[in-house]
């Protein structure tokens, strides 16, 4: 009844392919624009936007891992080591040449996708589960360069501090501020992703992850699709990790360990593999889970346990379910939240029929 | 699988909905908030384990003895297995519920909190670890170390050194191993400095984390370049590691001084005892043991509430550091209301009352700490303790070394920063 | 390059191929598991934890018994390995390997959160029943818990070798591996080496986390040696248990050439991602490894 598809007429291929064919879809998305883009950084506490913010930072990490493993079916664990490259190539570029931030976000970004590149190369040989564990070697290696080449990592502490971004000289200092501005480039990735799928290079993507061998006898150079794979993902990855440097402050590589990389690949793949709505759904849920699990043990817990137990148990309960939640949806719904969703939305669709 | 999912995810939603809304914490009156961030988990879990519920023991001890002038300290916790993204959201949510001041553990994390405390004006505690040039108060005013910064550590390591190997170390060969890490290399600006002075030949052996094998670098220092004397600075379970490596291989432990986060009970423990590790000294900022009038104060707080004292209270290291850390925050909020006439202090206050502390030394427990606002250390206080026996017993008093080329080294470290 | 000192090389050696065999003992789990389900196992390191701690819990518990402590780990991982492969394995059996990788990624969480919540978090020891001080033998000086590794590590390779070989359910097992449903076909139950094959590494992990957490002290930390178990299963063949042998030795042995050669030149910390790179220049030149099988794929 409200997702309601009939008396939709199209009459051209283009207004047939575009991006929201059908009214309600346009509606819906305006009005979670309204409602984020407006009303959350008037109506919110300074602690629910920067929980946000952390979300909006990983959305766009993980739209980029999605490029690379749901629509190319590349692994990589690679993630959190293509987040340091932007967040050093960008803190490098901000201390010594004080560039702004519409230069140093791009410039992030390509040098990632470079080095995504040359980690991207092995492709041409290898595949599956010897691609991850090759990016799992490019992970590491990654992080021990930025440790030890004092030019990349600024010195013995491999942290460099940097200002907040300035937009026509007003440093932007506010929590609200901030939200904006990551809220564009979140927004720019969602678009830009919505885009390339639906586009001959995305088309190419999915081609490799379905069938790559059949897709090289009809003509796709895959070794190329695969490199571009690689170099897309990585800069979603590099502007996700200079964005986070921005945001805390300072570039340093402890940030972007094995963990995060880890992290990613949970929210792409709780999220729904091969769905942009699905990395959203995972950012989102895998950034606020050990926030809200820890509210609801405090709840739970202190009814039982003293407080001093209870500091105790909460980070390891945690992480028990973390793991726990990972095989949960890998059982009961391996497509992820995507899935999910669209399930509830198909019930809406002929609600109240049932059929 | 749609009802199975579906009924998760309505179960889900609805919970999630639920603590969201009873999450914001009330503020009551009466109550002074300090935020704590705690690794419970992550590679510094041997500490975060004992260091917190030192911390909430203190505060309990006080709050029983009637708080400060009638105020209760609330300290929430939130762990952050030593990573920085759940740092800044502890930050955040310990600053909606009305920190005045903050704890907070791991150099990383202190970099990335660095700007908002001096946006927000929250003074916060970094014991022995976090930015060294932060001892210049001037230049980091919220940032208080309160405790010998790496890079008094590294001067007063190499002071003992001089004095174990007769007074002078012209010639002399010393091994700087360390944790591969910001925090590991943190000490070698000063130890290089000195090297300078001193005439000393140094070595640096990296043991790349996790540090649980470092045979190689044990067997280089002992039997290739044969060091007279081994700094190890080395975090989590690396120190445990390197005594036995050492002990292995028949280095001499009484020739290894292990800085301040290898110099616990649990390191002695985890290499096999008091009987492996003799000898091997230790640099501390809190003393160690439990000889303290505080230790027996918490005791009789638990035994007159009928439990018995926890078993944290065993590994006095780490929970004297706690206990270092939570007096310094009382005296300084007792500082911050004795000057604005019992009312409930704001942050800048609370750091004004952190630069009155002078010659607090909690019973023996903490060196003759004196917090101006141009020395946010304290004076750089440390005293090396040595395996002997059952123990840990103190080798040398209260003492600090080379502050001058200390000092030098943090103007140097502020220009870069 | 810093002077070449011979005796210094051969201790690095004899260390590096001692290392490296304790090394292969945490990837013949892996290996086992990989050969007989296809799965690839990053929790490794978190079983040899977790055998680790019920170790060290079992000895504080019965009073130090070394015998009862390992005997009760073997018996406890087995259990676990059933209890996995029937909970979270089988009902994944046909997913894409990315479902099964996470759903092993899943798993460590679980088990490293668990652990501490059921073992707490302080570190522990487990104490062999041998001296601590090392055993001279010409120039070399062998730690007894190292020596004791290696030796179990070589006896049960040697085992599982011929158990492969030889033996009905080691053959039947290897038909799984290659086609389950072939297997299925000629009557094997495919469902029950599973099960297996789960609890066969169960034991090897629980030797691994015994002779591991002698060495090192059993705490949440162990789990860490897992991530090493790449570069050795790669270098050997992810299905070979002569090549995690060979594996094993040849990572021990560069690490601590690294370390002693390579740390002077580059300010350190080589040793670790030394194995990495030779990682992925096998990858590139031999993927399936030195004794690996090489895959033909068909469209």
């Amino acid at each position: 009844m409200f997702h309601r598809e009939s008396g939709v007429f199209k009459t051209s291929y283009a207004a047939d392919m575009a991006l929201f064919p059908l009214p309600i879809a346009k509606w819906a998305v305006a009005a979670f624009a309204g409602l984020f883009i407006a009303a959350a950084p008037l109506l919110l506490s300074v602690y629910y936007l920067s929980l946000l913010n952390l979300c909006l930072i990983a959305i766009v990490g993980a739209l980029g891992l999605n490029i690379l493993l749901g629509y190319t079916g590349q692994i990589s664990i690679g993630q959190g080591a293509f987040m340091s490259v932007g967040a050093y190539t960008a803190a490098n570029l901000i201390v010594r040449l004080h560039m702004p931030f519409w230069i140093t976000i791009p410039a992030g970004g390509a040098m990632a996708a470079l080095i995504g590149i040359i980690v991207g190369i092995p492709s041409l040989r290898i595949k599956g589960i010897y691609l991850a564990i090759a990016t799992l070697a490019a992970q590491l290696i990654i992080e021990w360069m930025i440790n030890h080449v004092e030019w990349i990592s600024g010195g013995v502490q491999a942290s460099i501090e940097i200002p907040r971004p300035a937009i026509f000289g007003h440093s932007i200092t506010s929590e609200a501020g901030i939200y904006l501005f990551l809220m564009f480039f979140a927004v720019l990735a969602i678009v830009a992703t919505l885009n390339l799928v639906r586009s001959r290079i995305g088309r190419a993507f999915i081609a490799i992850r379905d069938q790559d061998i059949a897709a090289e006898i009809i003509g796709i150079n895959i070794f190329k699709y695969k490199l571009y794979a690689f170099a897309i993902s990585s800069f979603y990855a590099g502007v996700a990790g200079v964005l986070e440097s921005y945001y805390l402050g300072i570039a340093n590589y402890e940030q972007f360990q094995l963990d995060v990389s880890i992290d990613y690949l949970a929210m792409v793949i709780i999220g729904g593999l091969g769905s942009v709505l699905g990395s959203i759904f995972g950012a989102v849920f895998v950034t606020l889970l050990p926030i809200v699990t820890r509210w609801g043990l405090q709840l739970v817990g202190s009814l039982f346990l003293s407080q001093g137990n209870l500091n105790n148990m909460i980070p390891n309960l945690r992480l028990v379910i973390f793991g726990g939640l990972i095989i949960l949806f890998l059982i009961a719904e391996p497509d992820g939240l995507a899935r999910l969703w669209r399930n509830i939305r198909n019930y809406f669709r002929l609600w109240p029929f049932s059929y | 699988m749609t009802s199975i999912s579906g009924r998760v995810l309505t179960l889900a939603m609805g919970a999630t909905l639920g603590v969201a809304a009873s999450s914001s914490a009330f503020a009551e009156d009466k109550q002074i908030v300090d935020g704590v961030m705690c690794d419970r988990t992550g590679p510094t879990q041997i500490v975060g384990t004992v260091l917190c519920p030192a911390m909430h023991d203190y505060f309990n001890l006080i709050n029983s003895q009637g708080g400060i002038d009638g105020y209760k300290i609330v300290a929430p916790e939130i762990d952050m297995a030593y990573k920085v993204p759940p740092a800044v959201e502890a930050y955040e949510q310990f600053k909606q519920q009305g920190a005045v001041i903050m704890t907070t553990y791991g150099t990383p994390q202190t970099h990335a909190l660095n700007e908002r405390i001096e946006q927000d004006k929250i003074p916060t505690t970094t014991p022995g670890f976090g930015i060294a040039a932060a001892a210049d108060g001037e230049h980091y005013p919220y940032l208080f170390p309160i405790a010998a910064s790496y890079f008094s550590q590294g001067a007063a390591a190499v002071d003992f050194a001089k004095k174990q190997l007769g007074g002078s170390l012209k010639g002399k060969k010393i091994a700087y191993i360390y944790y591969d890490n910001p925090a590991g290399k943190e000490p070698l600006p000063v130890v290089e400095a000195l090297q300078k002075i001193e005439g000393f030949e140094l070595k640096t052996f990296a043991v790349p984390p996790p540090g649980v094998e470092l045979s190689a670098q044990a067997l280089d220092i002992a039997q290739r370049y044969r060091a007279d004397f081994v700094l190890a600075q080395l975090f989590g379970r690396a120190p445990s590691v390197a005594i036995k490596e050492f002990k292995r291989i028949g280095y001499p432990l009484s020739h290894v001084l292990g800085f301040v986060w290898g110099a616990a009970e649990p390191d002695i423990e985890a290499a096999g005892g008091w009987g492996v590790a003799q000898g091997y000294n230790a640099l501390e900022f809190a003393g160690a043991g439990d000889d303290y009038p505080v230790r027996h104060e918490i005791e009789a707080m638990y035994k007159k509430e009928g439990k018995t004292p926890p078993a944290e209270m065993k590994s006095t290291v780490y929970y004297n550091r706690g206990l270092l850390q939570a007096a310094v925050q009382v005296q300084a909020l007792r500082n911050a209301m004795k000057a604005n006439g019992g009312k409930p202090p704001t942050g800048a206050e609370v750091k004004a009352g952190l630069e009155q502390i002078k010659d607090f030394s909690l019973g023996g427990l903490l060196p003759p700490l004196q917090v101006t606002a141009a020395d946010h250390e304290g004076g750089g206080w440390v005293r090396v303790f040595t395996v002997k026996g059952n123990g840990f017993t103190p080798s040398t008093d209260w003492f600090h070394a080379y502050r001058d080329v200390v000092m030098k080294t943090v103007k140097e470290a502020e220009k870069v920063e | 390059m810093p002077e070449f000192d011979l005796q210094f090389t051969v201790l690095l050696l004899s260390n590096g191929v001692m290392i490296g065999l304790m090394y292969a003992l945490i990837a013949l789990g892996f290996v086992l598991i990989y050969k007989a389900t296809d799965v690839i196992n990053f929790a490794q390191g978190e079983f040899v934890m977790f055998a680790g701690f019920i170790a060290a819990g079992a000895a504080a518990a019965f009073g130090g018994s070394f015998w009862i402590a390992a005997a009760l780990a073997i018996a406890g991982m087995v259990a676990l390995g059933f209890a996995l492969e029937r909970v979270v394995l089988r009902p994944l059996i046909g997913q894409p390997v990315i479902a099964v990788v996470m759903a092993t990624i899943g798993l460590a969480a679980v088990l490293r959160g668990g652990a501490v919540l059921a073992f707490g978090a302080g570190t522990q020891a487990i104490n062999m029943p041998v001296s601590d001080s090392p055993v001279y033998l010409g120039p070399l000086m062998l730690s007894p818990v190292q020596l004791v590794g290696a030796g179990v590590s070589i006896v049960f390779l040697a085992g599982f070798s011929w158990f492969f070989l030889k033996s009905r359910v080691g053959i039947a097992m290897r038909a799984v591996a290659d086609s389950q449903q072939v297997a299925m076909a000629m009557g094997i139950n495919v469902r029950r080496y599973f099960a297996f094959a789960w609890a066969m590494a169960g034991v090897v992990s629980a030797l691994g986390g015994i002779v591991w957490g002698a060495m090192l002290g059993v705490d949440n930390q162990l789990a860490l040696v897992g991530l090493k178990v790449f570069p050795v299963v790669i270098l050997g063949g992810l299905d070979s248990i002569l090549g995690a042998v060979v594996g094993g030795l040849i990572v021990g042995i560069v690490e601590n050439l690294a370390a002693g050669y390579f740390d002077p030149l580059v300010g350190g910390g080589t040793k670790d991602f030394a194995p990495y790179v030779l990682m992925i220049i096998v990858l590139m030149v031999r993927p399936e490894g030195i004794f690996g099988r090489r895959r033909i794929e068909r469209v």
